[in-house]
């Protein structure tokens, strides 16, 4: 037996799930208490497999799909002083409504720093004391037009794939490439915990 | 000569519990279609609205509802499903014990035992049941609260375990 042979190799690519390894949404997922039910904002869009990890760990979750619904939104309802009023009919919230964490994935490489800021000012009271916000920021200087679909795969994988073929996901535009400081600026509120750099040219935040 | 279906003439293999209406046979045709048929559509004692009716009020009964026009109001047919078809637009809370959506809906919805939600649908309010299942390319915003796995039956729901020793190493910037 050769140490490249089919038998040595195919189990260990059978146990390893697909997808890029996220130290930081494993940190984030290890926060969250399932016995006190916690309450999770999804800002990408509505996936199933998200959905039933995150009830499997008893989160009650909320979509927000912000991308689509603001892309749907004419320009000048996307100007940093009008952004709050769009927020608002956007995000609907409970008057009693808080978050242990928020999955921001790479919503906010397609905003502007002053369409985050009235975002995050919007979320901030609503946040636990113990919340924790996991966000991709690219590092490269083009990035696919629409955001990727993030799937968790399991506590420590996540893919991220180009949306289905009704979207012309060849198509690329300039990244903002946002730095710490850049971060600092949008979420005033929370500072980086973790920050992981991966091959992809991904950095992985956790504020929190 | 392989694919026996191909070759076949469809004939009606099984009796249909439909009697009124007989349906086509479904396996290759069915399987291909874009919308899914509906356990509410496929009961015997379905209700329907139609495309061109419109409802303002309070729906209540003792049947399955295929909703394909517009209603306003409340729905509430605790024991039974409620099906808005494509092109069906829905403002209202519904209580059902299965509801599936593929039209438009703004409201509530609570299932005794399921909900789904569609590909061409466009859902915007909370979902709770014990099971929720969201095609991808639905527009969907709003909460979903389902009820915790049994222990055990979902590896992904085991309690949070401390976390592993990071490979890669912490960048600043």
């Amino acid at each position: 037996m050769s140490w490249f042979s089919k038998e040595t190799i195919a189990p260990a690519l059978r146990a390893a799930p697909a997808g890029h390894r996220s130290l930081a949404l494993r940190a984030l997922l290890d926060g969250l208490h399932p016995e006190r039910r916690p309450a999770v904002l999804d800002l990408g869009p509505p996936l199933a497999g998200n959905i039933k990890f995150l009830s499997g760990l008893s989160c009650r979750v909320r979509v927000a799909d912000l991308h689509r619904s603001m892309c749907a939104e004419p320009l000048e309802s996307r100007r940093a002083d009008t952004m709050p009023a769009l927020l608002e009919r956007l995000l609907p919230l409970e008057p009693d409504e808080q978050f242990d964490a928020v999955l921001a994935w790479d919503a906010f490489d397609y905003m502007r720093v002053d369409q985050v800021k009235p975002l995050m000012a919007r979320l901030a009271p609503r946040l636990r004391s113990s919340a924790q916000v996991f966000v991709l920021v690219s590092m490269q200087a083009q990035i696919p037009a629409v955001p990727l679909r993030h799937r968790i795969l399991d506590r420590d994988h996540i893919t991220s794939e180009k949306p289905g073929r009704d979207d012309d996901h060849d198509v690329m535009r300039p990244g903002p490439r946002y730095r710490q400081a850049d971060l600092g600026k949008m979420m005033p509120t929370l500072s980086v915990r973790r920050c992981y750099l991966l091959r992809s040219g991904i950095k992985e935040y956790l504020l929190g | 000569m392989w694919n026996k279906r191909e070759d076949e003439p469809l004939r009606p293999s099984a009796p249909t519990p439909v009697a009124a209406t007989p349906q086509p046979p479904q396996p290759p045709v069915v399987a291909a279609a874009p919308e899914r048929r509906e356990p509410a559509a496929a009961g015997a004692g379905a209700a329907g609205i139609g495309p061109s009716i419109t409802i303002v009020g309070d729906v209540s009964g003792e049947e399955d509802l295929t909703i394909l026009g517009k209603v306003e109001g409340k729905i509430v047919l605790p024991k039974h499903s409620v099906t808005i078809g494509h092109g069906g637009r829905v403002k209202a809370d519904i209580q059902a014990k299965f509801v599936s959506v593929a039209g438009e809906v703004h409201g509530n919805l609570v299932a005794g035992e399921q909900i789904v939600i569609r590909k061409t649908a466009t859902m915007l309010g909370n979902l709770t049941a014990p099971r929720v299942g969201l095609e991808d390319g639905c527009r969907f915003r709003g909460s979903v609260e389902m009820e915790a796995p049994r222990q055990g039956t979902a590896s992904s729901g085991a309690p949070a375990q401390p976390a592993a020793k990071p490979e890669p190493a912490p960048v600043r910037s």
